[in-house]
């Protein structure tokens, strides 16, 4: 006897559209309303976090329909255009993402050392941050950043820094992302010089040059030059990267720090993808064509807490990425289409207060990550962060949170396993739309570099910050710790990271101690030769390249810039405040 | 009514050193603007020079400063030094941002008048420059 089949009547499956609308307004009017009479409901109104879209308590085939959702058309097949469903073919089932956290403090044995401690723990990507005086242009002497080196990064003054910070394990490493945007040809010609000394062929790892300053002007701030100049700057190390080490990536749009500048997801997709097409239009002005440029471009992606708005976020990137090199450059080879993408749940969500709830936070914030396609990596912010310079326990809980999604919870098991939701799919295509709408407008007023040099990225992200701020002080929107379950008379720990005097002064008389020692007439030929450059519009990073290996410091280079491109000061109308 | 509390406050906000952290100050300037005050940034990466001339040279009344890095141990004792030794004394000073609890005395001491540390809810910061703006202005007013 074969098992009973439920079969399925065919009038069902085939779903007619009419019914599912008036089906949905039946259960409305029969069952819904009359039960919210003497229920009411809890909050008025619902609505997603960050865009403030109203939340429908049911979302049904009719929703579906009404956003012209066609299953082949939005989400086809994972590794197949438009890519909603995931680049990989097999999801996360033949490999996980990569599992990497930031680091980077101190002097370069100091970052050596915290960086060989995360390899030893099964991290097998690096983040390397600058401190502020070297993503600023200043050397360590220089009386404006007393106080400020070896802080909140790696303090560099000459290529002997970098020397000392890559003193690493190089056969656990898969790669190094290192941000340091305004100054990335003085960066990467560092690293290259630093590597060539060592004797590590740069094809065993990849290394990822931030290289994103468009987004600094924006919202992060840590600009040196003019925006225009910005943009030549990375330019430059994109096209040589692409030219000289193909295995590496010359650029990442970390749409992570719109998010925290409190970009909603439709202003995040916008304002990445703007930014990405000013960059390729750049790069395309060098003669290299779509099919070769568009591989190489790396996105950086946060999740906040709403689980949706995230999770949907992540698809619709995607899918519009595909999109615009599909449509706008008529790009043919699928490693063009499909986005490069890493993911992190956001610092912003956790709070100072109660600071072990940050545990269960990026627990949320991970999975959603893995839900939405979790991309090439992931990094995990720790639980401390908000008030500490990160424990050596929160880095092993932050490594262990990732494994937890990725081994315990079967999220990462099958390929995009929301898909099919109404909501998801009617969030997503929503999310995807007002995107494509916003980019739209900012292409009409000339696209990314305009928006920047006019305030328009700035101010839209002021506005929304003055008024997220304002959903959680007048309680629209409760936050635990903050705003909701307080615990009375807690002591908030606020322990910034104390300036460590020894670090700043023994990287000052480091970097006056080479300044004695070094080749002056070959450091000024080389300086001058950076400034012939700049101004012939020749590529930046080959006379960087030289001028670092006869230890011209990071200061200098920048100065040598300065004097030609001058430098970026805004006021009000250009930064939003 | 006196002449002071009869036209808006004028309110100079500040980014000192190599600090570029403006979500907070941003905040701030857009809830200070709502409140009916003025408001001029100066910008980001700001001496303390810079930033007593600047507030001299628009006369404001109130300088505020936020600080997310550790330069305000220095950087903020100087600028009020600054703006005293110019003659600008009267100024109200206010701080906010990541400033450990440690540090408020230092900063007390000076002639910062409050720290708003981080987390302040916008409308006691636009409570606190009402108050000390009426205040004034009933001084200034002749008996």
């Amino acid at each position: 006897m074969s098992r009973p089949v439920n079969r399925v009547p065919p009038s069902a499956e085939a779903a007619p559209s009419a019914d599912a609308a008036q089906e949905a307004r039946r259960w409305e009017r029969e069952t819904r309303a009359p039960y919210i009479v003497s229920h009411p409901e809890r909050r008025a109104p619902f609505q997603t976090q960050a865009l403030r879209w109203p939340i429908k308590p049911l979302y049904t085939p009719a929703d579906l329909e009404a956003e012209g959702f066609d299953y082949q058309r939005d989400l086809g097949f994972p590794g197949e255009y438009p890519y909603t469903r995931g680049t990989q073919p097999n999801g996360h089932r033949s490999s996980l993402w990569t599992m990497s956290q930031v680091t980077g403090f101190g002097r370069g044995e100091d970052w050596a050392r915290r960086a060989r401690y995360m390899l030893g723990q099964g991290l097998q990507g690096l983040i390397l941050e600058h401190d502020l005086p070297t993503t600023n242009g200043y050397d360590s002497d220089n009386p404006l950043v007393e106080g400020e080196v070896g802080r909140a990064g790696l303090a560099i003054d000459s290529l002997e820094d970098v020397e000392r910070a890559l003193d690493l394990p190089f056969e656990k490493l898969r790669y190094l992302m290192s941000v340091c945007n305004a100054p990335q040809p003085i960066n990467l010609a560092m690293i290259i010089a630093a590597l060539e000394k060592k004797g590590v062929d740069p094809r065993r790892f990849v290394l990822h040059i931030v290289n994103g300053i468009l987004i600094e002007y924006t919202c992060v701030g840590r600009y040196i030059f003019p925006p225009a100049h910005g943009l030549r700057i990375a330019t430059d190390c994109i096209e040589y990267i692409i030219r000289e080490h193909p295995n590496w990536a010359p650029i990442s749009i970390i749409s992570a720090q719109l998010q925290p500048a409190k970009a909603n997801p439709v202003q995040e997709l916008a304002f990445s993808m703007a930014i990405a097409l000013a960059y390729i239009d750049a790069t395309l002005a060098r003669g290299l064509t779509i099919d070769t440029v568009a591989p190489y471009f790396h996105f950086v992606v946060n999740v906040d807490m709403d689980f949706f708005e995230g999770i949907c976020k992540l698809r619709a990137y995607r899918k519009l990425w595909a999109r615009l090199m599909k449509e706008r450059y008529g790009a043919q080879r699928p490693e063009a289409l499909r986005i490069r993408m890493m993911t992190s749940p956001t610092t912003i969500a956790l709070t100072l207060q109660q600071p072990l709830n940050n545990i269960g936070r990026l627990a949320i914030m991970a999975t959603a990550c893995a839900l939405g396609g979790a991309g090439e990596a992931m990094t995990t912010p720790l639980h401390d962060e908000a008030h500490a310079l990160p424990a050596e326990e929160a880095i092993r809980v932050g490594a262990a949170l990732q494994h937890i999604v990725a081994h315990e919870t079967g999220v990462a098991d099958t390929i995009d396993p929301l898909a099919g939701s109404y909501y998801v799919e009617t969030l997503t295509k929503q999310i995807e739309s007002a995107a494509h709408a916003e980019l739209d407008k900012i292409l009409a007023m000339g696209g990314a570099l305009r928006a920047i040099e006019t305030g328009y990225f700035q101010r839209a992200l002021g506005h929304e910050q003055y008024e997220r701020n304002k959903d959680i002080e007048e309680g629209r929107r409760k936050w635990v710790g903050v705003n909701h379950l307080v615990l009375p008379g807690e002591q908030r720990q606020i322990e910034i990271f104390r300036a460590d005097n020894r670090t700043e002064e023994e990287q000052v008389a480091r970097v006056r101690a080479l300044r004695a020692r070094r080749d002056a007439a070959a450091v000024s030929a080389a300086l001058e030769a950076v400034r012939a450059a700049a101004r012939a519009g020749t590529n930046l990073v080959p006379p960087c390249l030289a001028a670092v290996k006869v230890y011209a410091t990071h200061g200098e280079l920048c100065d040598a810039l300065r004097e030609v491109f001058g430098v970026h000061t805004p006021d009000s109308q250009l930064t939003g405040v | 009514m006196a002449a002071a509390s009869a036209r808006p406050l004028r309110v100079l906000l500040a980014k000192l050193g190599m600090d570029t952290h403006t979500v907070g100050i941003t905040v701030v300037a857009h809830a200070l603007r709502d409140a009916g005050m003025e408001v001029i940034f100066t910008g980001l990466k700001q001496t303390p020079e810079a930033v007593a001339s600047a507030a001299i040279q628009e006369d404001v009344d109130v300088v505020g400063v936020s600080s997310l890095s550790a330069g305000h141990t220095r950087n903020l004792p100087k600028l009020a030094r600054l703006l005293r030794e110019q003659g600008a004394g009267e100024k109200l000073l206010v701080a906010g941002g990541v400033i450990p609890p440690e540090d408020l005395p230092l900063l007390q001491s000076a002639g910062f008048a409050r720290i708003f540390t981080m987390g302040t809810d916008t409308r006691e910061i636009v409570a606190y420059l009402r108050d000390w703006w009426a205040a004034r202005a009933a001084n200034d007013t002749p008996s």
